[in-house]
């Protein structure tokens, strides 16, 4: 395999440099279109693209003149009383009529030809209704239009161990299961690679046939300024090599569905999904069907975390057997097919040089990075990219490049996992700066202080930042922590670290071209003075459902109870494209507000002319409307004002929608990365750590999260603490493991698909979290909100190791920390003597 | 789900009844007591019985009792129920602490004393589903001929991983057993060891039960009283997991000398490991942080564990000497 | 009813129910799937996530490894069974406002470990609560707001005693 070269003659910033394998359906013309074009026959991108309404005084101001009602209260969630009652329903709660159990036929080998399937002894068995294999569903489906290479089960050879091979619909799980033991598959078994060394080195074993070149999955280098001249002229460079190792989400529902096909060929499917669109999307074309006809309702979904966000094996066989036999049919994966699903952080191995003047401004970094993809594309493309794109923010990186490769390998697909491609190469940087800091005698923090990127402004390869609280992080997070007291202070065993992170709050573009709105809500209004939300966005946990219910609230004046929300079904609720890039509070949330406004306007209209006042005297809040000028004269409530309105309008209805302005930077690739928002996260993190055992204790992290408005402080510390605690779980315990080829062991078999073996921090390990929120206020965030459910996990990992240097003097360069790895670095050359080094380096130059 | 195989299902009132169930198909029948072991293996198909008995309604085995000859457990007893009782926490502390850092509470809420001791021996290679050991091939332990961990070796080495009975062996404890009538020759009779020689180095069945035999209490005995013990666990989590190493010890100091010491080690292989060489490098020395470190040097030498517990085989290896010398200084802090 | 199925009795939040299952039949899915009581979760089903859990005779226990046929004169409660009269339970309602419960999922066996606890110790620390709870993974909290939530309501269940 020929490796990328080096571009060698430095390039202006912004401007693509070398790509690697190029999709067939990309235009192959200049360097000013997106990589995301237009394949032929579809609607043609417009350049002037739908535009939010301008509202006066713009989004991020509350409605009425005296403030916000129920923005930024400590509010309940819509649906939060179903929850603790028991009462809301996941996908394994249903149970319909008839309905038959599915399982799945895996593959026991990590790579193997399938030369034939005998399902006849299976399909003979009593209880047993209908066995499929790949044959029946062989349109292959992917995430991303231009990387689709996936069949709901497999129709020549198996990718993984686990990969899907048949399905089977019975009256039971047990009889299914029986089942699938009698089905004979013959096997060839093929050399496979389960790591990044062994796919680059043997090319010629190719997993994935749709690769354009051995086991490259995707090849991405881009350049920005003169980056080699810049190290070259740096008064200090930092070489790192880094090990971001693989982890999973493990919500802790279980993927589930049930699939229905009625008499008039309708196919609804109820499943435990994050994209109920784009599985709408992919059901229709993998089974043949209209669009038109086929429903997706996502019901409650317990954790989701990415790993929910592309379609699965069960949602096609379960709706291709309710097809075949037509009843009902369920699949619910054990919790070990959820680790075979997977979809989840990419083993990421990064090299970086990072450089930094004297002074401790930051001059370049060079960054190799290579990343272990699995058998699948998922949504690799823009893994790659990610892997370099929010590279330096939110600090001034003059120039960078990255040189990304993403293989294949004979393991469960990896994808996107909360803080997707961008939280491996935050831990790579923020380790840089601090070994940097390290060097010049600087505190960690000042350094990035010196760094800021600040507001309105734009990054190396070509991001817009608006609003920026990321000084306001730090300076919350050094004061809560105690910082200087501690950095550099605290006795052998004890650290604390800091690290800081930027995050987008969705992307400006659809994972397929269309110019149509992104997030779109419908909204009805009823003389019962109630309010219905109609949405397809995707409530997870994070909240969104009641985000648009606390948005009706505040523009009409309404209390929560008195608001509805039907979200994620298709044949309910208008198009939003699902839970992913958190998007959701930013691109529904305005869409919300503006279909919203549009009906406080008409009302507010129609009480001013009764009031005989200005519109901006109207007020609508907690269930009363009145006028500011004589609030007990000119007082109704919000019910009354709905049917004045109603009266005069007739039946009032709105629709709001988003589409982000056309961002990025002007090259291949420019526009991955780019939002329409960006988070900030600072971290620190206090250890206490065993030099006996190498054990690390995280005892508390501090984390300061640029949300631009809290609209529910409690989600947003919730988002935050979940955040820190994911990461804090793959910094320590969390991996994905896979039993290599010793003698007599399997290739490529999961170590321990269970959650014994894949340990979740428990309430006994988890650090005291402290979430502190900083509000920026976002100029185009729905009152100036942005995301809080993926940022805030970045700092997580290398805050930790950043403490773990100066507990022990030792850099944790490579995931996990787990005892014997501390432990092991504890032994090499003299850890004690470089952990007094730092001390006595960082006191003899006064802590600048 | 994870499914459960087809079994017949029967919970016998009293002790003679269960002994006779158990008679009817003693090679086909599976004892249940709190079932937190027994039943995941079963979802794994580990155990493929064709008749479950269950303990649950021997409401017998259910107490702790106190006399001249000792303490005595009832095998039904609840681990969290063993952690509590307020004289098991006044004279063995470390028992109770041994049963409180079993799984997690709920667990302990179901999982007995019997079930703990008698828990089977444990693998990663092994406690997996029939889709997992499939895919690796099985092992000679169920289903399959080789061993993964010791490939030339003959003997399953998946490690015992209760936490309690390394304690009990410290202890000197004894457990009793009933053997049922036909086994028994007649009546059912009952039968007490030594809770050391109660396992045995075959991870496939690593005690000395026969089929059909049940331990129906364990006894310590009043010579055990005042024992300075300890126990430490290393796990990977505060909760929820099993042991990867295990140290138990129990003795007696005068004047600041040992005149007993025993110390067992587990999550090695399939039997606790009673250290060896303590009289001569304990019995008559300072209870101190020197001759702990002599110990546990010891114990370095007589430990080896394998690859079948999670993480790295020579951390834990390492491990054994701090483990030692951590549960010494709790049992004999004065040293 | 299928031959192989036997008759069970069990007593769930104070009602009694008859339902048919195999020897093989988990207490989790006999609730689940024969008694529509869904609100007690399967995460694991076989003893690693706390999900399933339910109180049986006060005590939580995990209902995944549990066989519903030894639950047969057992007093089992669920989460169902906290709120009374259509009002909430006090701790439901203070997970409700702390949000102690986001995709909700891990919740009701959370509460009827803290339930558990809150009816042997009405002020807990938050050491015992991690405790009582360190057998109830949740994915999404990072547990703060559930030991708020437990707190709040302890809070508050003492002053309404
Ligand atoms: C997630 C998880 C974590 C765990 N962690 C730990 C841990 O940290 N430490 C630990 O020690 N254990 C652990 N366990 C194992 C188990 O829960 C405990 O060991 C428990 O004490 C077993 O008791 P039981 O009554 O549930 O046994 P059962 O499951 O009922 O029985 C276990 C075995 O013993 C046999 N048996 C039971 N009672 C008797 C008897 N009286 N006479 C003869 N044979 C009998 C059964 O036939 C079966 O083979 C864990 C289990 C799970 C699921
Ligand atoms: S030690 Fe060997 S034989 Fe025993 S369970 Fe493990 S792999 Fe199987
Ligand atoms: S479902 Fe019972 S413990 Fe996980
Ligand atoms: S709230 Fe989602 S797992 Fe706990």
């Amino acid at each position: 395999m020929s490796e990328p070269k080096e571009p060698n003659a430095p390039i202006d910033a912004a401007k693509s440099v070398t790509e690697g394998r190029r999709p067939e359906t990309v235009h192959s013309d200049s360097g000013r279109k997106p990589e995301m074009v237009v394949p032929k026959g579809r609607i043609m991108p417009r350049e002037d693209r739908l535009a939010p309404p301008a509202w006066e005084g713009g989004r991020s101001v509350a409605p009425n003149a005296d403030g916000f009602s129920t923005i930024g209260k400590r509010n309940r969630k819509v649906e939060g009383l179903a929850k603790v009652t028991g009462r809301a329903v996941y996908a394994d709660d249903i149970t319909l009529p008839r309905m038959l159990h599915a399982k799945l036929l895996r593959s026991i080998h990590a790579h193997a030809r399938i030369v034939s399937i005998d399902a006849s002894a299976a399909l003979a068995m009593p209880g047993v209704h209908a066995v499929i294999t790949g044959k029946d569903l062989p349109v292959y489906f992917g995430i991303i239009p231009w990387t689709e290479d996936e069949q709901a089960l497999c129709e020549t050879k198996a990718r993984y161990v686990g990969d899907a091979i048949a399905a089977v619909a019975a009256d039971s799980e047990l009889i299914a299961e029986e089942a699938l033991r009698c089905i004979r598959v013959q096997y060839e078994v093929l050399p496979a690679v389960i790591d990044i060394d062994s796919a680059l080195e043997h090319p010629e074993w190719q997993v994935n046939e749709k690769a354009e070149t051995g086991n490259i999955s995707k090849q991405v280098r881009l350049e920005f300024g003169a980056v080699d001249a810049a190290l070259a002229n740096s008064d200090e460079v930092v070489e790192g090599h880094y090990w971001y190792e693989g982890s999973t989400h493990a919500p802790i529902e279980p993927h589930c569905c049930v699939a229905e096909f009625d008499a008039t060929g309708f196919l609804t499917v109820h499943s435990s999904t994050q994209v109920a669109h784009y599985l709408h999307r992919d059901l229709a074309k993998v089974l043949g069907l209209p669009t038109q006809r086929v429903r997706v309702i996502q019901p409650t979904v317990g954790g989701a975390f990415g790993g929910k966000s592309e379609p699965f094996s069960l949602e096609f066989c379960a709706a291709k057997l309710a097809m075949i036999t037509g009843r009902p049919v369920k699949i619910l994966y054990t919790r070990e097919e959820v680790f075979y699903a997977h979809r989840g952080r990419h083993p990421m191995r990064l090299h970086y040089r990072t450089g930094i003047s004297k002074d401790g401004m930051l001059t370049g970094t060079d960054a190799k990075v290579q990343i272990d993809g699995g058998a699948y594309s998922s949504f690799g493309l823009v893994t790659t990219y990610y892997s370099g794109q929010l590279l330096g923010a939110p600090y001034v990186l003059p120039t960078y490049r990255f040189d990304s490769t993403r293989v294949f390998t004979n393991k469960p697909c990896c994808g996107p996992k909360r803080g997707h491609g961008s939280v491996q190469p935050r831990f790579a940087f923020e380790c840089q700066i601090d070994k940097l800091a390290e060097r010049i005698g600087m505190d960690p923090i000042a350094v990035r202080r010196k760094n800021l990127i600040g507001e309105s402004t734009r990054t190396v390869n070509g991001m817009r930042v608006t609003s920026n609280g990321f000084p306001q992080c730090l300076d919350a997070v050094e004061k809560a922590s105690g910082w200087k007291d501690k950095f550099r202070r605290l006795p052998y065993g004890c650290g604390i670290g800091v690290a800081g992170s930027m995050y987008i709050s969705g992307t400006n573009y659809c994972i397929y071209p269309n110019e149509m709105p992104q997030s779109a809500v419908q909204l009805k209004l009823d003389r019962s003075g109630r309010a219905t939300v109609f949405s397809g966005c995707s409530d997870i946990g994070q909240g969104v459902d009641s985000v648009l219910a606390y948005i009706v609230c505040e523009e009409l004046g309404l209390t929560l109870r008195d608001v509805r929300v039907v979200a994620a079904d298709t044949d309910l609720t208008p198009v939003d494209l699902g839970s992913y890039s958190s998007r959701e509070t930013f691109m529904v949330g305005n869409a919300c507000l503006d279909a919203a406004r549009h009906l406080r306007e008409k009302i507010a209209a129609t009480l001013a002319e009764r009031w005989q006042c200005g519109k901006g005297e109207v007020v609508l809040a907690n269930g009363v409307a009145c006028c500011t000028s004589e609030p007990r004269e000119k007082a109704m409530t919000v019910r009354e004002a709905f049917q004045l309105a109603e009266a005069k309008h007739g039946t009032l209805g709105s629709v709001g929608w988003y589409q982000s302005p056309k961002l990025g930077g002007d090259y291949r690739g420019g526009t991955i990365g780019a939002s329409p928002a960006y988070s900030f996260t600072a971290h620190v993190a206090e250890v206490e750590c065993d030099p006996e055992t190498g054990q690390v204790r995280v005892c508390d992290i501090w984390v300061a999260h640029d949300c631009g408005r809290a609209l529910n402080p409690v989600t947003v510390e919730g988002q935050m603490e979940g955040s820190a605690y994911m990461g804090f779980a793959e910094a320590i315990l969390e991996t994905m493991e896979y039993k290599a080829a010793a003698p007599g062991h399997a290739f490529g078999l999961h170590h321990g698909p269970s959650l014994l073996d894949y340990r979740l921090p428990t309430s006994l390990d988890t650090p005291r979290l402290h979430s502190i929120i900083i509000e920026s206020v976002d100029p185009e965030g729905p009152y100036g909100a942005k995301e809080a459910g993926e940022g805030p996990l970045h700092p997580s990992v290398p805050a930790i190791a950043n403490a773990i240097h100066d507990a022990l003097g030792i850099r944790c360069d490579a995931l996990p920390f787990s005892p014997p790895s501390v432990l092991g670095m504890l032994r090499i050359g003299d850890a004690r003597a470089a952990w007094e080094a730092a001390r006595a380096g960082f006191h003899k130059t006064g802590a600048r | 789900m994870l499914t459960l195989p087809v079994f017949e299902w029967v919970r016998p009132q009293s002790l003679d009844e269960a002994l006779a169930f158990f008679t009817q198909a003693p090679a086909e029948s599976l004892w249940i007591a709190g079932g937190t072991d027994a039943v995941p293996n079963l979802k794994h198909r580990l155990h493929e019985p064709k008749r479950v008995i269950s303990l649950a309604g021997v409401r017998e085995l259910h107490y702790v009792r106190e006399d001249d000859a000792g303490m005595h457990l009832g095998a039904l007893l609840t681990l969290r129920e063993l952690s509590e009782h307020a004289r098991v926490r006044a004279e063995y502390p470390a028992l109770a602490k041994a049963a409180s850092l079993v799984a997690s509470p709920q667990i302990r809420n179901m999982g007995t004393l019997g079930g703990n001791l008698c828990l089977d021996t444990r693998c990663t290679y092994y406690n997996q589903s029939y889709f997992w050991r499939e895919a690796l091939g099985f092992c000679l332990k169920k289903d399959g001929t080789k061993c993964h961990v010791v490939p030339q070796g003959k003997r399953c080495v998946a490690a015992h991983s209760s936490d309690v009975a390394p304690v009990l062996i410290a202890l000197g404890a004894e457990v009793e057993i009933a053997t049922p009538p036909a086994q028994a020759g007649g009546a059912a009779s009952l039968r007490r060891i030594a809770v050391d020689t109660f396992f045995v180095g075959d991870g496939v069945h690593n005690n000395v039960l026969l089929p059909g035999e049940l331990v129906t209490r364990l006894i310590i005995p009043a010579a055990s009283r005042g024992l300075s013990a300890g126990y430490q666990k290393l796990r990977p989590r505060g909760a929820i997991d099993f042991p990867m190493l295990s140290v138990a010890a129990a003795g007696r100091t005068q004047a600041g000398a040992f005149t007993q010491l025993r110390i067992v080690v587990s999550a090695l292989g399939a039997k606790p490991r009673v250290l060896g060489q303590l009289d001569a490098l304990a019995v008559g020395k300072a209870a101190d942080e020197a001759q702990f470190s002599a110990i546990a040097a010891a114990a370095y030498k007589q430990c080896h564990p394998l690859i079948n517990v999670p993480y790295d085989h020579e951390w834990r290896h390492e491990m054994v000497p701090v483990f030692v010398k951590r549960v010494l200084r709790d049992a004999f802090p004065k040293g | 009813m299928d031959s192989t199925k036997t008759v069970c009795h069990l007593r769930v939040n104070g009602d009694a129910h008859t339902c048919a299952v195999t020897p093989g039949t988990t207490l989790l899915e006999a609730l689940r799937y024969a008694l529509a009581l869904t609100g007690s979760k399967q995460g694991c089903d076989k003893g690693d996530c706390g999900a399933c859990t339910v109180l049986i005779d006060s005590h939580p226990v995990l209902a995944c490894i549990t066989l519903a046929m030894a639950c047969e004169g057992r007093e089992i409660r669920t989460v169902e069974g906290l709120a009374a009269h259509g009002r909430p339970h006090p701790l439901q309602d203070a997970f409700d406002r702390t949000g102690g419960a986001q995709c909700g999922f891990c919740t009701p066996g959370v509460l009827m470990s803290a339930i558990a606890l809150l009816e042997r110790d009405p002020a807990p620390t938050r050491e015992a609560i991690a405790q009582a709870l360190s057998g109830n993974l949740c994915r999404c909290t990072g547990y703060t707001k559930i030991y708020e939530a437990v707190e709040l309501a302890a809070k508050e269940m003492r002053e309404r005693a």
